[in-house]
């Protein structure tokens, strides 16, 4: 083993969840190696576009002073449609557009890559252009990883794997015990160019003040939900589609897409808008029900790569949990090396640690959220439901009087085909899952 | 002897003001493929003449790290020309040419590889600046690259039609290189693991003024006002719209001096009113 490839840790990729992983560890004192596939931090990223700072204030004090942001989101609007209606409920909060502010929308490059600069100004080395294709084991234990590099094995006691979903690494350390489409979504999005003061006008805000709107019923007949998010001079407009049901059907997710931002309620706010990029990336939809082993002999799994992305409906927080996850990694393996002992029981506190945080409380509390969310009832008959019920209260039918609240619900249900017993079941479920 | 490369700096990302076309920093900045062939061919050069390699660049202490990776490569030696100018200044190429010449002579350069663009797409007339501030002969343009003997080159260039031309030059001498010549070799782990604190020397050359970059505006022809497309049916207005049916000039070859080529330019713009006339042009 050549010394200048000896470190105590290696974590395999330059996400949040690796830079916050490599930050705790060489805060800690401890030699680390961050390796990552693209040619920076970020390069290779894409998301939706809100970042949660919260759990940044342990990390980086007063974050959001340097942080590269590109709005601060003080509207969160989740909207219900059908072809062509939308519910809206409109939550518009100023305090999050003030410190220690809420939600920000932000480029990944810039994220990512402002990050993975604060785990090397704390002593971390990132290598960048660099894919680890393997893990390097002794006797079933990890003991580093092989690279894409010429005489590229890397050793050190400890490996944290946060190359995101689907990691090849966990795979390979035997820590997924199978892998069911159906727990993952596609997710795919447009970056739209538009100017400024377009956006403030069109979503109503003013300055570095932004808008999260987080749909439902956009996506015909593949489960799933839709997005539009405010940057500064660009919009994020996007779907997130069940797997296994894109590919049983036939039309592809850009046509759905297309669809969405076609819609009455969408097309005014796309308008006239330029698509700058078009991307897409997998997510661990399924959370908690298809979590891995976190811990292994020499090796630890966090972030997206142990399918800790929060997607519940009317939350999709990835990053945070990401960046809570890997910081826990990288204490944990601190601990561990400073005890000499990396086997799986010497990093067993990881999970216990995760467990609790928000990381796993919420996961696990939260466990059923994303099959209530994907399921018939929520897709198409809800949308269908709140639109209509609304069509009938709205509508005026004069010289008729106006039917009750009570009638219009239940007329509503029956054309639906959804009864009151069901309605009462789902909703209880709804209740235990978010309550 | 020494075989140099010069490689030029620049961000590929640049983050551009839509109301003022200011050119900012966008972070990620990188060498053009051109750069990192002539780097790849400087190495090649250097393993079959046994000589020591040199990569020099006129740019700012942030490309420091981007400098190191040539390290990791097995370039021997790496220096910096520090212009000391502002971000968003530049000097003209004939500045540049001549601060690195001055760098060359003192590493005794014999042989100096350069890309035929960086990644702004600048005018590529650098090393030609350079071979004539060093007095070097220059082959410029170069699709291969083959050595002849200790200090001599075969180059093949590109021309008109599809045609190649094959040139000898000997030391000293300063060539430029298509992207295509060679894929800039991988570093080990190993190597870029110590390249990370490999010694870059600096040379500073104090006393320049750039000029800014230009304040760009984007352009587009005016337009012109065409009367709707008569016809009834979709066929004929499309028809008449595109022109297709309609008798035409032919294309025409013409050989003429460059003055009159560029007033038969102007003619034909005036004649499609793309430009004003000339009367009006003096009127006004
Ligand atoms: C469409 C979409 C919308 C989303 N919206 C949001 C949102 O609005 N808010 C939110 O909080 N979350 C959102 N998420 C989820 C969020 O993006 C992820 O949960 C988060 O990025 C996970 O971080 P990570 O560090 O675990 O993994 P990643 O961000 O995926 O990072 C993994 C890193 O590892 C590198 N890598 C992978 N394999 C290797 C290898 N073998 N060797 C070296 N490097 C490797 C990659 O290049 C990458 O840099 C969204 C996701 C999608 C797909």
């Amino acid at each position: 083993m050549s010394s200048v490839t000896d470190f105590d840790a290696i974590v395999v990729g330059a996400g949040p969840a690796g830079a916050a992983a490599a930050l705790e560890l060489a805060r800690a004192g401890r030699s680390v190696c961050l390796l990552e596939r693209g040619p920076f931090p970020g390069s290779k990223n894409m998301y939706g576009g809100v970042v949660y700072g919260r759990i940044l204030d342990t990390l980086i004090p007063a974050w959001w002073e340097e942080a590269p942001v590109q709005r601060w989101v003080t509207r969160r609007s989740t909207m219900i449609m059908t072809g062509d209606q939308a519910v809206t409920v409109d939550f518009r909060n100023e305090a999050w557009g003030a410190a220690p502010y809420n939600g920000a929308t932000a480029y990944r490059p810039d994220f990512d890559a402002w990050l993975a600069a604060k785990a090397t100004d704390a002593g971390a080395v990132l290598v960048c252009s660099t894919t680890a294709t393997g893990l390097l084991r002794e006797g079933g234990r990890v003991v580093g990883v092989r690279t894409d590099r010429p005489d590229g094995d890397l050793r050190a006691s400890v490996v944290i794997a946060c190359d995101g979903v689907n990691s090849f690494l966990a795979k390979e350390a035997g820590m997924y015990p199978h892998t069911d489409p159906s727990n993952f979504t596609v997710g795919v999005k447009e970056t739209i160019g538009l100017p400024r003061e377009v956006i403030d006008e069109r979503f109503g805000v003013r300055g570095d003040h932004g808008v999260d709107i987080e749909i439902i019923g956009c996506t015909g007949d593949v489960p799933g939900g839709g997005f539009v998010y405010t940057n500064g001079e660009s919009l994020a407009v996007g779907l997130v589609l069940s797997l296994p049901q894109l590919a049983a059907g036939d039309t592809r997710p850009e046509e759905l897409l297309r669809r969405m931002k076609t819609h009455p309620a969408i097309a005014p706010l796309v308008e006239g808008g330029e698509v700058l990029e078009y991307s897409a990336h997998v997510i661990p939809e399924a959370g908690y029900e298809m979590m891995p082993e976190l811990v292994g002999d020499g090796i630890l799994v966090a972030g997206d790569a142990a399918a800790m992305c929060l997607a519940a409906g009317i939350w999709l927080e990835g990053v945070n949990f990401a960046i809570g996850s890997g910081a826990e990694a990288g204490r944990a393996a601190a601990r561990a090396i400073g005890r000499g002992d990396t086997s799986s029981a010497g990093l067993a506190d990881y999970r216990r640690r995760l467990e609790s945080t928000f990381v796993l409380a919420d996961h696990h509390r939260l466990r059923a959220a994303p099959h209530l969310v994907m399921s018939p009832l929520a897709q198409q008959q809800l949308p269908k439901l709140a639109c209509g019920v609304l069509e009938d209260l709205f509508t005026v039918t004069n010289p008729e009087p106006k039917p009750g609240l009570r009638r219009i619900v239940r007329r509503r249900m029956k054309r639906e085909g959804v009864s009151t017993r069901e309605a009462l079941k789902q909703g209880l479920r709804a209740l235990r899952t978010f309550g | 002897m020494l075989v140099a490369a010069c490689v030029k700096y620049v961000d590929l990302r640049p983050q551009v003001d839509r109301l003022t076309g200011h050119v900012t920093d966008g972070g990620t900045s990188g060498w053009s493929a051109a750069d990192l062939a002539a780097v790849e061919t400087a190495l090649r050069l250097g393993e079959t003449w046994s000589a020591p390699v040199a990569v020099v660049s006129a740019a700012p202490e942030s490309a420091d790290a981007a400098l190191r990776e040539f390290r990791a490569v097995g370039v021997d030696r790496v220096v910096r020309v520090e212009l000391g100018l502002e971000a968003g200044v530049e000097l003209e190429s004939s500045d540049v040419a001549n601060v690195l010449s001055d760098t060359l002579r003192s590493l005794d350069a014999s042989v100096v590889c350069c890309g035929d663009y960086s990644a702004d797409r600048g005018s590529g007339s650098v090393p030609a600046y350079l071979a004539h501030g060093l007095g070097a002969a220059q082959a410029l343009g170069a699709v291969e690259v083959h050595t002849e003997g200790p200090g001599s080159l075969r180059l093949v260039r590109r021309l008109d039609g599809g045609r190649r031309e094959q040139l000898v030059v000997d030391a000293p001498c300063v060539i430029s290189v298509e992207g295509s010549v060679a894929e800039l070799r991988r570093a080990s782990l190993g190597a870029t693991l110590a390249a990370r604190d490999a010694p870059i020397d600096v040379v500073p050359v104090p006393g320049l003024h750039g000029h800014a970059s230009p304040v760009t505006r984007p352009w587009s022809p005016p337009a012109r006002v065409q009367p709707a497309p008569a016809g009834d049916a979709a066929l004929q207005r499309v028809v008449e719209l595109t022109g297709a049916l309609v008798e035409r000039t032919p294309p025409r070859t013409v050989e003429l001096s460059a003055d009159d080529a560029a007033e038969l330019i102007l003619d034909q713009l005036r004649a499609w009113g793309y430009l004003e006339s000339s009367a009006q042009e003096s009127s006004e």
